[in-house]
């Protein structure tokens, strides 16, 4: 019997390597996602591009966070031996303009998994999506696993109680259920609204002569920055261990806004300088100290170690940007989700 | 000025209205929930012109859960009309998903007019109701007076908006019309709903990129109207002096063999070779004999249909063949 895994915000960056990576490993993997009356994924889209992968095993399923009665049907129809939760209005700024909503997605929501899996009665192993902003206006740095949180956003405070939610659960119940701490993770599947991604498509479609400005907020902002495709590994190395744990994930390197808009435009010959300008409207109202986290316990417990750096990282994803869109120029580029009938 | 607020402008009435609205000189404001891919296939055309967004359309992030939110944004853009559309609309999903479908669709309305009660000016609001309501009615074609008998939570839920919204015009006097919707389709319906699935596969096996086409109950009737006529009919209902409900249908039925039937000869197939059935497909209640009588709609509001079902068919069918041949 193949081992089964069950994952929310699987049509995310994040879910979507996962998925893959699951996939790899021999699983069947169960994706919810929320029904929208469009269903263009173009991250799940990605994936079905690998015809490398057994994607017969990929099953999607409707369902939302702020669904109790439907989570707890498909906690007992799929009965996974692994959970990760990865659903969640992700974006700081905007949690600021819905923290209502945020809060019910983001916090609550981690709740309702929770109940439904102590519902149904299995014990699967769980993982929550914890972030690096939980510790916001930062006690110490680097952070570890035992520095104390301070949420500057209510992105962060419905975080930091979806991770206390996750410890009573273990402790509690039991169950075997990690925190993985993760610090700020990119990739060419970075929703566009998100600073580097944002960044190196702009690059791109500027270079290509589609854009001509790059609005953004505060350039001396300072971010740990990695890649999705790694982190999601660690992931699954957390449910692998005998017991469940909390471990921060990241690279031990902080970089600035206005460093990658360096590398991101140096990697097409031009000067973000000409480009650029500063719009308030991109400020946080709270804005979070240095974050870079120290990732020494993944490293030891779990044998994980960042492999790509900033620099690199940034690289990756303007070429990406710069061939799909000339493709998407050409005609060549398809969105078309065939994974739903 | 006239300000407008939408709901659901991300989907496929609230794309033609929003592209109806500009046109009659609007400003027009939109909710949109978040999501970390902005893909929003039908307003990108409209949004990524300069000449327009930021300008006449601006798009506020915001959920029907969210009623801090929708408060503080109703109240700042101060609208004279507010169309409701959004909701968990797919019938067949709501036996899935029934709580946060009964919660967008009933509870989300609830909330709006909670808003809309406490404003000194509050706007004219449209309602999308839907035939949904009726269920399984007892005569056919239904009209604003047929009682609601809903059989599945999407229906279930409409019948409590919409009875709501009765409420909130009688009880606090707001100028609030319910617009009882029959389906209405177009290029830009979701790609999961019926006709859209059936036009789409007719086209794709047309181009040999498709070969088969898997549906549930073929001989299911509905009655199907063009999606721009629909949202014409919005308008029109709220610049009627007095605020009521009207039933906006074309007031005949065609089976989905009928749509098959249609969109299969528009792209020169044979549906025999490539439609089955699957019992998956099937839902758990159906509604039947769902046909509107838009006669009070026509008299009062002078609304009027510019689209048969056949050109519908022709419409969808040649989008499809258009889209396909782009790539």
């Amino acid at each position: 019997m193949p081992k089964k895994a069950l994952i929310t915000g699987v049509s995310g960056q994040d879910g979507s390597y996962l998925v893959e990576l699951l996939l790899e490993k021999g699983y069947e993997v169960h994706g919810i996602v929320r029904r929208q009356s469009s269903t263009i994924r173009p991250r799940l889209d990605a994936v079905q591009a690998r015809k490398d992968l057994p994607l017969d095993k990929l099953v999607l399923h409707y369902g939302d966070l702020g669904d109790g009665g439907g989570l707890v049907r498909l906690v007992d129809k799929v009965q996974p031996d692994e959970v990760y939760n990865l659903a969640a209005q992700s974006h700081v700024r905007v949690s600021f303009d819905t923290p209502e909503y945020t809060s019910d997605v983001t916090g609550t929501g981690c709740i309702r998994l929770l109940e439904a899996i102590r519902d149904v009665g299995i014990k699967p192993r769980f993982y929550q999506a914890s972030s690096s902003e939980m510790y916001g206006k930062v006690r110490a740095v680097p952070q570890t696993e035992e520095t104390p949180f301070h949420p500057r956003s209510p992105y962060a405070v419905a975080k930091v109680f979806a991770y206390w939610a996750t410890v009573n659960y273990r402790e509690s119940y039991g169950l075997h259920a990690s925190n993985g701490i993760l610090f700020n993770h990119e990739s060419p599947r970075r929703g566009e609204s998100f600073v580097t991604r944002k960044i190196t498509l702009a690059a791109a479609r500027i270079k290509l002569g589609l854009q001509k400005r790059l609005a953004l907020g505060n350039l001396d902002s300072k971010r740990d920055w990695g890649y999705a495709k790694e982190y999601v590994e660690a992931m699954w190395l957390m449910l692998q261990q005998p017991e469940g744990d909390d471990y921060v994930v990241a690279t031990n390197e902080t970089h600035t806004i206005r460093e990658c808009l360096e590398v991101a435009f140096a990697r097409l010959d031009l000067d973000w300088k000409k480009y650029v300008e500063i719009d308030p409207r991109y400020y946080r109202p709270a804005e979070v100290d240095l974050l870079i986290g120290d990732s020494s316990k993944a490293k030891t417990k779990l044998g994980w170690e960042p492999k790509t750096k900033f620099k690199e990282l940034i690289e990756l994803m303007v070429d990406s940007d710069f061939e799909s869109i000339s493709n998407q120029l050409a005609g060549k580029i398809q969105f078309d989700s065939g994974i739903f009938h | 000025m006239r300000v407008a607020l939408i709901t659901g402008i991300t989907g496929q009435d609230g794309s033609y209205l929003c592209e109806f609205l500009l046109s009659k000189g609007y400003v027009v404001h939109g909710l949109v929930r978040r999501t970390s891919s902005i893909e929003r296939s039908r307003l990108r055309h409209i949004y990524r012109n300069p000449e327009v967004y930021g300008k006449t359309l601006q798009l506020h992030y915001c959920d029907l859960e969210d009623a801090t939110t929708l408060r503080r944004i109703i109240t700042k853009i101060s609208p004279s009309e507010l169309y409701h559309l959004a909701g968990q609309s797919h019938v067949g999903l709501s036996f899935e998903i029934a709580e946060s479908t009964v919660d967008s669709v009933a509870v989300g309305t609830l909330r709006l007019l909670e808003i809309i009660r406490d404003l000194s000016a509050p706007p004219r609001v449209f309602h999308a109701a839907s035939s949904e309501i009726f269920g399984r009615p007892l005569s056919m074609p239904q009209d604003e007076q047929t009682p609601m008998a809903p059989v599945n939570p999407y229906g279930a839920s409409k019948a409590f908006a919409t009875q709501l919204c009765r409420i909130y015009r009688e009880k606090y006097g707001i100028h609030i019309v319910n617009g009882i919707l029959y389906n209405h389709e177009s290029p830009r319906r979701g790609e999961n709903f019926v006709t859209r699935k059936i036009c789409r596969a007719a086209a794709a096996i047309r181009l040999c990129l498709q070969d088969e086409l898997l549906l549930g109950d073929t001989s299911a009737q509905r009655d199907w109207g063009d999606a721009r006529d629909y949202v014409r009919g919005m308008w029109q209902a709220l610049q009627h002096a007095t605020a009521e409900d009207f039933v906006f249908a074309t007031g005949i039925l065609h089976s989905v063999r009928d749509v098959v039937d249609r969109a299969f000869s528009e792209a020169g197939v044979d549906p025999g070779r490539h439609v089955h059935q699957d019992d998956r497909l099937l839902r758990g209640a159906e509604s039947t004999s769902l046909v509107g009588n838009p006669a009070k709609a026509e008299r009062v509001l002078g609304w009027k249909r510019e689209t048969d079902f056949d050109g519908l068919i022709r419409w969808m069918v040649q989008a499809e063949l258009a889209d396909l041949k782009a790539r």
